[in-house]
């Protein structure tokens, strides 16, 4: 894309072409390029590569699992029936696809607009997660309050994210619709939120001598698995946009590239905070039932690994990061925090599960390479949106759906006719057109 | 005048039999009895009781005290040293062949007189009395099919014969 | 328009609460089984291994064909689970001890609180008044929630079915036999009478009984007498437990308990964060408008 923009090519960012000719559907899909220019552009980018491959060997997989069954995908194990789909597919992507709830209650509720160039990423993210999650999984991953509130909840993470889809594909109507009712959305989504991602961890209260001592609080587990999502899903913002700032430039717009680091910063201190809780509960949670002495065996050691490297180390490096304006240590810290709260996850769920018990279940290589492929799968699917959809930019409509920038275009005299020339005043002094 | 010495010779000698039931009792014993009549999975077959008389001579040692004589186990002499033998000697007179049917249940919860609210059923008794013995003794069947065979339903239901396939990977 | 939002997400609340109180959790209280509930006793010094059990439980509960004769017994070289195609095992311990060998039975024990029953959000579990704890396959979901519960690790899952895994394990011949009076399979064959059936209170009295008269062949414990709440399948052994397999850290009590905390927060949220959020929500800076729309007040501040 990068060689066609350089030669000049107009970004799709509304609903008209530079020669002033709507956009077709067709002309949306393929980015404004012709159908040969596309195949060219896919073809060019060596990620793609990497992904064919996946999918030439893991589809063939994942289609055998249902031809086959369970048995032939995975390791249809009696004492470990929660695998790596579960364990990582569910318990690891849920707290990072949080990021929904939270940015969606910041801008909406806590009226922090500064933070909405983000915020559509930040529902989208949460979407994908969870949408992945359930779709992957099929019967395995209906669980009681998991299973309604998930639903229910993806259902109102469909309606925020589909203002974007309304903008894209001219339906303005739509988006007014769901305007209406975003703050019903937004405090549905909080309630949802809480609940199943405290849900999440309240499922191993069922087998409190099950998972190692360290990792299970029979009276705080929900609150553990709460709070930790909150600086998972942020962090997981961090990162999305991090690698979309770097491998898509030119789909941000001029506000999202100028805002990135002020909203990085933002989101990092929110994780800070997160981080800074969660360690405390954590600490007091073993004090509370006083565990202090399995952090003697290599189960303590394991355990202090994963909350020095995966909490305490970004926590560190993003405190720092803020303060001194370093903006590679502030992400390398939500990357980190996002692979602390993904170990975690999987400790839980997956490793020291069954610690008593003397054999340990590592998953067969069609279970590891169905769970990559499904990955992908989730990155193609992120991409996709991302490339077309107004999430990283925002979409020059004519109709213009906020009132006030209406207002103010017809009184500076613009004609309303062309978007594409007239400046957006908007209600935000941070937008830049670029 | 009569002689009462022939009178007095049957009286002598009831009396000597009297004064042993055992050995009154004895005389009645059956020489083999076909033990498992009813057996689905294992066949009918023969007990040699003369034999076990003959090698073990007290009754007690395997009808606790319902010949009437003194058991071996301290703990049953306690209350049994002076038993009148009862009617029924076998087995099956004290053991039921369904212990844990409806009837025999309620039957148990409702004899709250009984003391002896732990014995087994008839298929259980037998195992345990002749099966410890012959291990204490080192001597007489131990093995399932040293007693009595399996039928072709027994075969049927145990798989016998049937190897494992070393090919087949187990599952946890 | 935001007076109707807040109503709405309180009417919302209100609706989900009750929903969230037919919740089963809400339940257990401490139950201690049904009076007429039956149960079996183990007493594993009469246990010779012979695999009977397994045997007549395969053919009751129409199981596929065993790998290898129930008469084998190299499967004993390791320990093995309860499975889907296996609803009772038996294992061998203390194999080196002078006295022999100890065989424990395996196999769902029924319990007064089950876990299945409280992890399973399909209700495809039942605890029927007989004691047996049963499941309806047809309901069942496959998402083996169950499993992870068992503190036994007894259920198993049919992962050979491609269209159908479902979670299979002892149910007590409940179908076949409880219902008509007829005591379970295993308990039916076993020939050295190592397992008792009757009702669980009853069986109880009898097992302390047994250590009472016989002092020096058993271990003073009736395991499954009030472990995790107590159990429908009760151990005797003649030494301690955790030699022979069995977990002996689990406490009294029930799985459910460890829920309860979690459950009862659930109408609280449900309950509290409309109006907190709403709330916090009128108080927050931004001014809005009748559509939701959003205004910087930084702009128009100026």
């Amino acid at each position: 894309m990068k060689k066609f923009i350089k030669q000049g090519l107009q970004t799709v960012d509304s609903p008209y072409q530079e020669d002033g000719e709507k956009r077709s559907l067709m002309n949306k899909l393929l980015l404004g390029l012709s159908p040969s220019e596309y195949l060219l552009q896919a073809f060019r980018n060596p990620f793609n590569w990497i992904l064919g491959l996946i999918f030439v060997i893991g589809i063939p997989i994942l289609l055998g699992r249902f031809v086959f069954g369970l048995a032939w995908a995975t390791s249809g194990s009696n004492d470990y029936p929660w695998g790596l789909f579960l364990g990582f597919g569910l318990f690891a992507m849920v707290p990072l696809s949080s990021s929904g709830f939270q940015l969606g209650t910041a801008c909406e509720i806590f009226g922090r607009h500064d933070l909405e160039p983000i915020e559509r990423l930040a529902l989208l993210n949460g979407l994908l997660g969870y949408f992945f999650m359930v779709v992957s999984f099929g019967p395995a991953a209906v669980l009681f309050l998991v299973a309604w509130h998930v639903s229910t909840y993806l259902s109102v993470q469909i309606l925020e994210v589909s203002t974007a889809f309304f903008e894209w594909i001219g339906f303005p109507a739509g988006k007014r619709g769901v305007r209406r009712i975003t703050l019903g959305l937004t405090v549905s989504g909080i309630i949802l939120s809480t609940l199943h991602q405290g849900a999440l961890g309240a499922l191993f209260t069922y087998a409190p001598g099950k998972v190692h001592p360290l990792w299970y609080s029979s009276s705080f587990q929900w609150l553990h698995f709460f709070v930790s999502s909150l600086p998972g899903g942020l962090c997981m913002v961090i990162a999305v946009s991090t690698i979309a700032a770097k491998t898509m430039n030119w789909r941000g717009d001029g506000r999202f590239h100028a805002n990135l680091d002020k909203i990085t910063v933002s989101l990092a201190k929110g994780a800070c905070m997160g981080l800074a809780t969660y360690i405390t509960i954590k600490l007091i949670a073993i004090a509370h039932d006083n565990k202090w002495s399995y952090l003697d065996s290599g189960w303590g050691q394991w355990f202090m690994l994963e909350i020095i490297l995966g909490f305490m180390l970004p926590l560190v490096l993003m405190t720092y990061g803020v303060n001194t304006r370093k903006m590679a240590i502030v992400r390398l810290g939500a990357f980190a925090t996002v692979f602390g709260v993904v170990l975690n996850r999987v400790n839980t769920a997956i490793i020291t599960f069954n610690w008593k018990l003397p054999h340990r279940e590592i998953p067969p290589w069609r279970e590891v390479l169905i769970s990559i492929t499904i990955f992908a799968i989730y990155i193609v699917v992120y991409r996709f949106i991302l490339y077309r959809l107004p999430i990283l930019y925002r979409w020059r409509a004519e109709e213009a759906p906020e009132v006030v920038t209406e207002t103010e275009a017809v009184r500076s005299g613009a004609p309303i006719g062309h978007a594409s020339t007239a400046p957006i005043a908007s209600y935000s002094n941070m937008t830049k057109l670029d | 005048m009569p002689s009462y010495k022939p009178l007095i010779l049957s009286a002598l000698i009831l009396s000597v039999t009297a004064s042993f039931p055992m050995a009154a009792s004895c005389l009645s014993a059956p020489d083999t009895i076909i033990l498992n009549q009813g057996g689905k999975l294992f066949q009918p077959f023969e007990f040699n009781h003369a034999k076990h008389i003959q090698t073990i001579k007290e009754c007690a040692d395997c009808h606790h005290h319902t010949t009437g004589t003194l058991p071996p186990n301290p703990k049953c002499a306690k209350c049994h040293a002076n038993s009148s033998p009862t009617s029924v000697v076998s087995c099956k007179g004290c053991h039921s062949a369904t212990p844990f049917s409806p009837e025999t249940l309620s039957e148990k919860s409702n004899a709250k007189e009984r003391y002896h609210m732990d014995k087994m059923g008839l298929k259980g008794a037998m195992h345990q009395s002749c099966i410890s013995c012959h291990q204490k003794l080192s001597a007489g069947p131990t093995g399932c099919q040293e007693c009595h065979e399996r039928s072709a339903a027994g075969k049927a239901l145990y798989y016998t014969g049937k190897v494992a396939d070393k090919s087949s990977k187990k599952h946890h | 328009m935001k007076r109707r939002n807040f109503l709405k997400a309180c009417v919302i609340g209100g609706a989900t609460i009750t929903l969230g109180k037919t919740n089963k959790g809400w339940a257990a209280g401490s139950f201690e089984g049904y009076p007429d509930a039956m149960g079996v006793l183990v007493d594993t010094t009469r246990c010779i291994g012979c695999r009977s059990c397994e045997a007549a439980c395969n053919k009751e509960q129409q199981l596929a064909p065993p790998a290898e004769s129930f008469e084998d017994k190299s499967v004993f070289q390791e320990e093995r689970r309860p499975d889907s195609t296996h609803y009772t095992v038996v294992n061998e311990f203390e194999k080196k001890e002078p006295q022999g060998p100890v065989y424990r039975k395996v196999q769902c024990n029924h319990c007064n609180e089950p876990a299945c029953l409280t992890s399973c959000f399909v209700n495809a579990y039942t605890k029927t008044k007989e004691g047996a704890v049963i499941y309806n396959s047809k309901v069942c979901v496959g998402c083996r929630n169950c499993m992870i519960a068992c503190p036994f690790n007894v259920p198993g899952y049919s992962y050979e079915s491609v269209t159908n895994p479902v979670v299979k394990k002892c149910i007590l011949c409940y179908d076949t036999r409880l219902k008509v009076g007829k005591p379970p399979a295993c308990v039916e064959i076993c020939p050295q009478e190592a397992l008792t059936f009757g009702h669980r209170a009853d069986l109880v009295k009898l097992a302390h009984e047994r250590i009472r008269m016989n002092p020096e062949s058993y271990y003073d414990h009736v395991y499954g007498e009030k472990e995790l709440g107590g159990t429908s399948w009760l151990y005797l052994s003649r030494t301690s437990f955790d030699k022979i397999g069995f977990d002996t850290t689990m406490g009294n009590e029930p799985i459910i308990s460890n829920v309860k905390e979690f459950l009862g927060m659930v109408p609280m949220v449900l309950s509290i964060w409309p109006a907190l959020f709403s709330g916090i929500h009128l108080l927050s800076k931004g001014k809005h408008d009748e559509q939701g729309e959003h205004h910087d007040t930084t702009q128009e501040d100026r």
